[in-house]
Parts: structure tokens; C-alpha cells; sequence
């Protein structure tokens, strides 16, 4: 009787390890492997509000760098405003402005927690629901793709970063027009993987990468990174292409989160597209 | 009541340091120093393992909603709770645990602390990499990580002892 109890009571150790084993482990895996589930992540008020203050004190240290790429960025804005231009042909100065609408819009956000060193890294922005921030909208810095936005709160919202394993955004490589999927397995912040472009394409290095724009996450055309090195993957006729990424997801401060105003007409679409397939 | 009201001071201070200090500092080379650890390896002798077990997830848990990692480091933090009576009991001293309050360097020792300080590191860091990383093939990525980082935060589990904890014994 007393083993009984004694065997008893080691078991019900282990089964209280298990429980909360099994807890965590789902909550961690289910977010890694399936992105639905949402706790545990600094979308909340409290943790959000206490890394909001860290940022304000550690702001200073960074200003100088940020300042200057700003204004290195309003340059060139301002470079390609039509009042900076001088008209070659005076009867194609007309713009006919119906011709066009805007079809995304940029909300900007200062990122205040990040991570780079995991294999999947996820980021807080300052800026949710009051916003007009919600999930699955593109986020950009000004030098190119950082991420995906992952859940949201009134206040906060995480993104899910460029450095994540299942991120897979739809990019092509300019010049040669062929296109395959980002993923990041490299584990070297700088560096993201292209996959699924045929070997028998020529790929030069340094080409720009781009989005494609397929998902409705981000515009056609935003810069990704550069293909840094290519090799042929045994067995298969597949290039593995490095892409050296744009920007610095090491020193990640200043982001737009990117609406696609257009998105649901996209998705409309893309749905009769698949009712035709099957 | 005393015990109690200190060690959930400590709780705080453990959280905020590793999530707003060291957390954020980057060094490189895959090294990701922890000094969470060495809170849950610092609670009293007396403690049974179910509380210990929960202490230690709820520290994970509130981690994880700082960093996002969404339920690693919890599930880390439970692994050390879990082994740390077995790691104890095969480095027990001669006369056991009985005189003793606090697993620290000051009641039972430098030899001792690195030892059993050292263990529950390794393998707190080992869980943590290997579930953070999750590749086969990247066993030599998990390895290099594991020990440079439980090199890291052992330096630093025996720097807050030396600095923090040095008053005279009590009691």
C-alpha cells in the first residue's frame, strides 16, 4: 500500500510536469508550425506598455543614424515629385489624374522589440487596431520587405519578421523574371533563402529580388535584397539562391505597415479563380 | 511571510532584468545569455517540486509574452524545475541538504555551485535551443549555442551572487 501511494506520488509529479509541458509546448509549436493560434506574445497591454518605456528611454541612442536616413529618404521622395522635374515634352506634361487610384496606403510605426538571433524572429510595432492596422498587412522599412503583420491589439501589434522559417513571401528576381517563394533556413540574419526557381534560368549575382505583389501583402516592385550566392541543389533541378537582404533586420527602427486597399476585390477574385479548378 | 515577500521581489527583478537588459543585449555567435535560470535554482531547499514547477512556468510564461516566443521559454524553465531535486540529490554533500536554506555559492560552495549550477544550465539551454532551432541537421548550430550561452549566463549567475548576495549569513 505505502509503494502504491509512494508510486503515486512520483506519478503525480511527472503528470503536473506534463500538463504544463503539453501547455507550453502547444502554445509554442502551434504558433511555429500553424499561424492561428494567438497568446502569449507582446501584443498585450502590459508587456507592450513596459517595452514601450524601454524604447523611450533607448531612443536617443539611435537618433543621429535615423535622422539622417530620413532625411536621405525625403530626398529622394522629393527628387521624384513632379515639381523637381523639368518637362522634356511639353504635350505629355498633361496627367490625367482618373487614370489613376490609390490602391495601397503606408501607415507608419516605430518598432519597440525585436529579435533576430532565432530561427523564428517576430517583432512589436507601436501602432494596432487604432490604427487601422490588421493582421496579415505587409510591413516595409524604407529600404525594402521586413515582414507580415501577425496579430494586433487596440495599441500594439506583433509582426511576423522576414527571419521566419514558414514566412513565404512570393518574390521574383528582376531581370530575369522568375519567380519563387522567400523562406529563411540560413540562420544568419542577413541572409534569406529564394526557393523554387528552375536551375536552367541564368541568375546573376546581384540581381535585385522583388515582391511579386501575388498575395496582396505588398505592391509589385518593393525591394527585397540581392542575390548574394547561388548553387544547384543535388538531386533536384532547383537553384538554392541566398538573397542578401535589404535592409538591416538587426538595427530595425522606423516601419510602414502597408494596407492593400484593393484586397478584398484580389481575394474575390483569386477565390473564383480557384471554384474553376476544382 | 518575510521569505515569501522577498523572493517575489526577486521574481520581479529576475523578470524585468533578463527581458528589458539582458535580453536585448546581442553578442553574437548565437549566444543568448539567460539569468532567469539561476532564480529558479536559487528558490529554498524546502520547496516541493509542484510549487517549484509552477513558479518556474509562470516565470517562463511571463517571459515569453515580453519576447515572443510563445511558450519556450516556460516550457524550458519547467525542465530545470522538474530535474533540479534529482540534480541536487547526485550532488548531495556528504551530510545532505538538512542545515541548509538556499541553493547559493555562499551556503554550500564554489565547487558546488558550478557543478550543479552548471548542469541545470546546460540543460535549460539545451531544451531551449534545440526547440528554438528544431533542425537535425543544425545539431552543431544547437551545441555551439548551448555552450557558449551557458558559459555566458554561468559567468553571470556567479557575478549576482558575488555582487548581490554577499551579506553576512543570518539567522
Amino acid at each position: 500500500m505505502r509503494d502504491l501511494i509512494a508510486f503515486f506520488q512520483r506519478f503525480r509529479v511527472f503528470l503536473v510536469f506534463l500538463v504544463l509541458q503539453i501547455v507550453a509546448l502547444t502554445s509554442y509549436f502551434s504558433v511555429v508550425t500553424y499561424p492561428r493560434t494567438q497568446f502569449l506574445n507582446s501584443a498585450n497591454h502590459v508587456s507592450g506598455t513596459l517595452l514601450n518605456w524601454e524604447r523611450e528611454i533607448t531612443k536617443y541612442l539611435y537618433l543621429d543614424a535615423e535622422n539622417q536616413r530620413l532625411q536621405e529618404e525625403i530626398v529622394a521622395l522629393r527628387e521624384a515629385m513632379p515639381e523637381s522635374q523639368i518637362s522634356i515634352d511639353q504635350k505629355t506634361r498633361l496627367i490625367n489624374d482618373t487614370l489613376f487610384q490609390q490602391a495601397y496606403r503606408y501607415i507608419p510605426a516605430v518598432v519597440i522589440n525585436s529579435t533576430h538571433t532565432n530561427s523564428n524572429n517576430f517583432f512589436t510595432i507601436q501602432g494596432g487596431r487604432n490604427r487601422g492596422i490588421a493582421p496579415k498587412m505587409g510591413v516595409v522599412s524604407d529600404q525594402g520587405v521586413v515582414g507580415i503583420v501577425y496579430d494586433v491589439s487596440e495599441h500594439y501589434a506583433v509582426v511576423k519578421s522576414i527571419l521566419t522559417e514558414n514566412i513565404n513571401i512570393s518574390a521574383y528576381i528582376d531581370g530575369s523574371h522568375s519567380h519563387g517563394i522567400i523562406k529563411y533556413t540560413t540562420l544568419d540574419p542577413r541572409r534569406v533563402s529564394l526557393t523554387g526557381i528552375s536551375n536552367d534560368i541564368a541568375i546573376k549575382r546581384g540581381a535585385p529580388v522583388l515582391t511579386r505583389g501575388s498575395g496582396g501583402f505588398f505592391p509589385k516592385g518593393i525591394p527585397i535584397g540581392q542575390v548574394d550566392a547561388l548553387e544547384a541543389i543535388e538531386g533536384k533541378p532547383l537553384w538554392d539562391i541566398k538573397v542578401r537582404l535589404g535592409t538591416d533586420m538587426r538595427r530595425l527602427h522606423y516601419v510602414y505597415v502597408v494596407e492593400n486597399l484593393l484586397k478584398d476585390e484580389l481575394h474575390a477574385i483569386q477565390q473564383q479563380l480557384e471554384e474553376f479548378e476544382n | 511571510m518575510r521569505e515569501i515577500l522577498i523572493h517575489s521581489a526577486q521574481f520581479f527583478i529576475y523578470l524585468f532584468a533578463q527581458t528589458l537588459i539582458i535580453g536585448q543585449i546581442e553578442l553574437g555567435w548565437g549566444i543568448h545569455p539567460m539569468i532567469y535560470p539561476l532564480f529558479i535554482i536559487m528558490l529554498p531547499f524546502q520547496l516541493n517540486v509542484i510549487p517549484l514547477m509552477i513558479i518556474a512556468f509562470i516565470m517562463g510564461i511571463s517571459i515569453d509574452l515580453f519576447s515572443n516566443t510563445f511558450g519556450l521559454h516556460a516550457s524550458a524553465a519547467l525542465i530545470i524545475a522538474y530535474l533540479r531535486p534529482e540534480i541536487f540529490k547526485i550532488f548531495s554533500p556528504r551530510d545532505g541538504y538538512d542545515t541548509f536554506l538556499i541553493p547559493s555559492i555562499r551556503e554550500l560552495g564554489f565547487t558546488w555551485f558550478l557543478l550543479v549550477g552548471g548542469t541545470l544550465t546546460f540543460i535549460h539551454h539545451l531544451w531551449f535551443f534545440f526547440l528554438e532551432i528544431f533542425r537535425i541537421d543544425a545539431w552543431t548550430l544547437v551545441l555551439r549555442n548551448t555552450l557558449l550561452s551557458s558559459l555566458i549566463s554561468l559567468v553571470l549567475f556567479i557575478l549576482i551572487q558575488v555582487i548581490f548576495f554577499k551579506r553576512p549569513k543570518t539567522s
